[in-house]
């Protein structure tokens, strides 16, 4: 029986030890450290040869946990968090943890909260023979408990110490013991509380730090205006701000979309090197579809892949292989979806939930930027046009006027001398000396006249009815041909393949064509050899026109002067107006004649027209319908083919329309045919009742010419369509 | 009651106007004229009910309109309200627009020929073809 004093001296050594214990955890304030600490000092002071602390799990010392529910249905684990030696260490790797209210020591006292001793580990029916401590005759569990905010007491775990020795623990043992897990327990809730706050002062230093990065991003992109330039810099703004390895803007293409339904997000930039490669292979993603950025766009939400491994929407892309994480942002604007952004990371779990408020808050303010550059584009574009329409329209009205009036002045002059003609036939013929002067007077009345009618016509220029459209210009320059009546062996046609289209109007354009072809007809009529050359390519902006003859070519001192009107070598009869008309229809249309010789001799001009780069509209072609086309096989039969028969229609050619008319829906008619005589051709068509279903095509429309066609019998003469959407015009 | 062809022949431009008559006049119609539309449209009126009516008109576009303004439709309105009154009336258009679209209109109204000024050679002719035809 041990003495009074060997009890006292115990009991002093206890609390010794209970009060170093106390001591050492206050102060620690990392609750691993502290659990450590805390295992080896009660073994090395009490002489225990096993010590293990058991936590509750879920009760916020770990990590955030992002799986739904501390749910209290579940039944709670008490998770070994430390342990002493060798066996602690196993059992804390392997996970080792206890059921709460489970049939263990730790499973009671956490349970029940209250001490629970076993003197001998054979007799306790409670005990559970761990592998790893097979040496442990006794062995005692203490809860740690802490008071909570109510007044109550909370369990967060529990203490294990085991001996070698039977009946090793005494009361006062275990009241010191006891004692001192209640501080170990006030000792670990503090440094629980302590980790807690600092992350949350960490989450709220990090939110602090994502929002003002958003407005950062936001006032940098704010100010750039030109939509290019504010893609490109966006994604280095971002991942500068952020901190991210890649960043990538798509924007909702609607061009890119196929059938009804089908959108597709295009990649327009993207960090560094794998961005760049991107964007130049055209990549895009669907909305709606299997990728995140598709996802994110489809739903009009964020998205988040912390290991891109796991989540089954991710799109591994081959460009960015270091990628961990990924957060996808859908761009909306008023309701409206623009695109979207990835931000991307090397560190797995880069972002969390609480990111998404303010990166969301970062792809709002890029939203608008982009918005505002793209309104600022349309508008520039729809500024232009408007220019463009209303300096026609005022170059129209001015000319319109001037025509009007030389027009109405012009008519009594020739009407005049018609009739005061034929009165001087009825004059006795007594005086005929003056009869022959007067003669001659109206003559040259009758001649000054018509060159008046003629300045109207060559300066001015018949009233542009159209605005400048898309045109096939080598179809332009050859109906200019055929109308100048040149005949095909002497003129030889080489045009570039895929050649652009050019904006013009191609009734001022084959006007142009008309007086530079007249003049290369003119210049070759005495010489041995008589050839036009006509060539067709693209030049930068603009394609070019080259119309070179085997003249005499131009005199070197007149190069320049062949541009003014009234200018001319040819003779009296020559008003000289034609090459100074044709400058001016140019110069309306944005483009540019110039003249100059050839070396081995002649001529050459040179027509540049501006190549239409707009965007075009879509067409609606009709579909299921038998349309002849009649026209010699050349570029425009070939376009209006292809169009017509892609929407689904059945095209026939006839160079000259011999074929039975009668099964043709429509019939198309080029108004200048290279191997027949149009006005022939139509008479023909309504001969045989198809004139109703008839629509003449022309390059250029004058009054006369369609005078004519419509009072023949043809349903209608329009300009010739060059593209599809034309195309779809004239034949609803 | 003669049985001259009667043609109305309407125009603002005086010189135009006398020129024209003249010719019309030698060729051996019987011509009225007139310097606006309202003006026009009262003497086609008046000639229908003196049973004297007009067997061809021949308009201008820009003039005087029905509602008194200079107007570039004022011929086109006049042609349109002329056939309303008489469907089977051939109308030519004599003007000085050299315009394509405005001749397609003018033909969707019912004229039988769009002549512009300057180039009106051909036009005694035509009238001569209408009364044949």
């Amino acid at each position: 029986m041990p003495s009074d004093i060997y009890l006292a001296k115990r009991r002093a050594v206890l609390l010794q030890a209970a009060a170093k214990v106390g001591h050492s955890v206050t102060s620690i304030l990392d609750p691993d450290r502290l659990l450590e600490q805390v295992v080896d000092i009660i073994c090395d002071e009490f002489g225990f040869y096993y010590a293990g602390i058991f936590l509750i799990e879920g009760l916020g010392d770990e990590p955030s946990d992002f799986s739904s529910g501390l749910g209290s249905t579940k039944p709670k684990s008490a998770v070994l968090r430390a342990g002493r030696g060798e066996a602690g260490a196993a059992m804390i790797a392997e996970g080792y943890k206890l059921e709460v209210n489970g049939r263990s020591m730790i499973g009671a006292a956490t349970g029940m909260g209250s001490a629970i001793i076993a003197l001998d580990v054979g007799e306790e029916p409670v005990h559970f023979k761990n592998p790893h401590l097979p040496d442990t005759r006794s062995e005692m569990a203490l809860p740690l408990m802490v008071g909570d905010a109510d007044g109550g007491v909370r369990i967060i775990g529990a203490l294990t110490v085991q001996s070698v020795e039977e009946a090793a623990f005494s009361d006062d043992d275990i009241t010191a013991l006891q004692a001192m897990a209640d501080q170990v327990a006030i000792a670990i809730n503090n440094a629980r509380l302590y980790a807690q706050n600092r992350q949350l002062l960490a989450r709220a230093e990090r939110r602090t730090q994502l929002l003002a990065a958003a407005a950062e991003v936001g006032r940098e992109t704010a100010s750039i205006l030109d939509l290019d330039e504010l893609l490109s810099s966006m994604v280095d703004i971002i991942c500068e701000a952020y901190g991210f390895y890649y960043a990538g803007v798509f924007l909702v293409d609607e061009a890119a979309s196929g059938e009804a339904g089908c959108q597709w997000a295009v990649l327009r930039a993207g960090r560094g090197e794998a961005g760049a490669a991107m964007v130049a292979e055209g990549h895009k993603l669907e909305i709606g579809g299997h990728s995140m950025i598709g996802a994110a766009a489809g739903m009009q939400g964020a998205l988040i892949a912390l290991d891109v491994g796991e989540q089954p929407e991710h799109f591994k892309n081959p460009h960015l292989p270091d990628t961990r994480s990924e957060m996808a942002l859908p761009l909306v604007v008023g309701g409206d979806l623009i695109g979207a952004v990835t931000v991307q990371s090397t560190e797995e779990a880069a972002f969390d939930d609480d990111d998404i408020t303010s990166l969301q808050a970062m792809a709002d303010h890029l939203a608008v930027a982009i918005r505002n550059a793209q309104l600022l584009q349309e508008l520039e574009t729809a500024h232009a046009e408007l220019l463009r329409t209303k300096t026609y329209e005022a170059i129209a009205t001015a000319t319109l006027e001037a025509i009007h009036w030389i027009g109405n002045k012009a008519l009594p002059i020739s009407a005049g001398v018609e009739r005061l003609t034929q009165d001087l036939g009825r004059l006795p013929r007594s005086e005929p000396g003056y009869l022959a002067s007067m003669h001659e007077d109206l003559e040259m009345i009758a001649d000054s006249a018509a060159l008046i009618v003629s300045v109207q016509e060559h300066l001015i220029g018949p009233a542009r009815e159209e605005q400048p459209r898309p045109a096939m210009v080598e179809d332009v320059v050859r109906d200019a041909a055929v109308a100048a009546v040149i005949p095909a062996e002497m003129i030889s046609y080489t045009v570039a393949p895929d050649l652009p289209l050019v904006r013009a109007d191609t009734t001022q354009l084959s006007r142009a064509f008309g007086y530079v072809l007249q003049n290369a007809v003119e210049a070759v009529e005495d010489a041995d050899e008589r050839h036009i050359a006509v060539e067709v390519a693209p030049v930068g902006d603009f394609v070019a026109v080259r119309i070179a003859d085997t003249g005499p070519g131009i005199p070197e001192e007149d190069l320049d002067k062949i541009w003014a009107a009234f200018y001319t070598t040819k003779g009296v009869q020559h008003a000289g107006l034609g090459l100074s008309a044709a400058l001016q229809v140019l110069k309306q249309l944005d483009g540019q004649i110039v003249a100059a010789n050839v070396p081995d001799g002649g001529a050459v001009f040179e027509v540049l027209l501006p190549i239409h780069d707009d965007p075009l509209p879509d067409a609606a072609l009709p579909s299921k319908k038998k349309i002849l086309l009649i026209d010699d096989d050349d570029a425009w039969s070939r376009f209006a083919m292809a169009a017509l028969k892609g929407a689904g229609n059945k095209v026939t050619r006839s160079a000259d329309g011999r074929v039975d008319l009668k099964p043709f829906d429509l019939i198309l008619m080029d108004g200048v045919l290279e191997h027949a005589d149009s006005r022939a051709v139509l008479e023909q068509v309504v001969d045989e009742s198809a004139g109703a279903k008839t629509l003449m095509v022309a390059s250029g429309l004058r009054v006369e010419d369609a005078m004519q066609m419509i009072q023949l019998g043809a349903k209608d003469v329009v300009l010739k369509p060059y593209t599809a959407a034309a195309l779809a015009e004239i034949v609803e | 009651m003669s049985d001259e062809i009667r043609i109305l022949l309407v125009d603002d431009e005086e010189l135009v106007l006398r020129s024209m008559e003249k010719t019309l006049l030698r060729a051996g119609f019987d011509v009225e004229t007139a310097g606006s539309a309202s003006v026009g449209l009262a003497l086609f009126k008046e000639a229908l009910s003196s049973e004297a009516p007009f067997d061809i008109a021949i308009l201008d576009l820009n003039m005087p309109g029905l509602d008194g303004a200079d107007d570039a439709n004022a011929g086109l309105e006049l042609l349109s309200e002329l056939r309303k009154i008489d469907a089977a009336l051939p109308v030519v258009i004599l003007t000085a627009f050299d315009e394509v679209a405005r001749a397609k209109e003018a033909v969707v109204r019912g004229a039988r020929a769009y002549f512009v000024k300057g180039r009106e050679a051909g036009l005694v002719e035509l009238v001569n073809d209408i009364i044949a035809g």
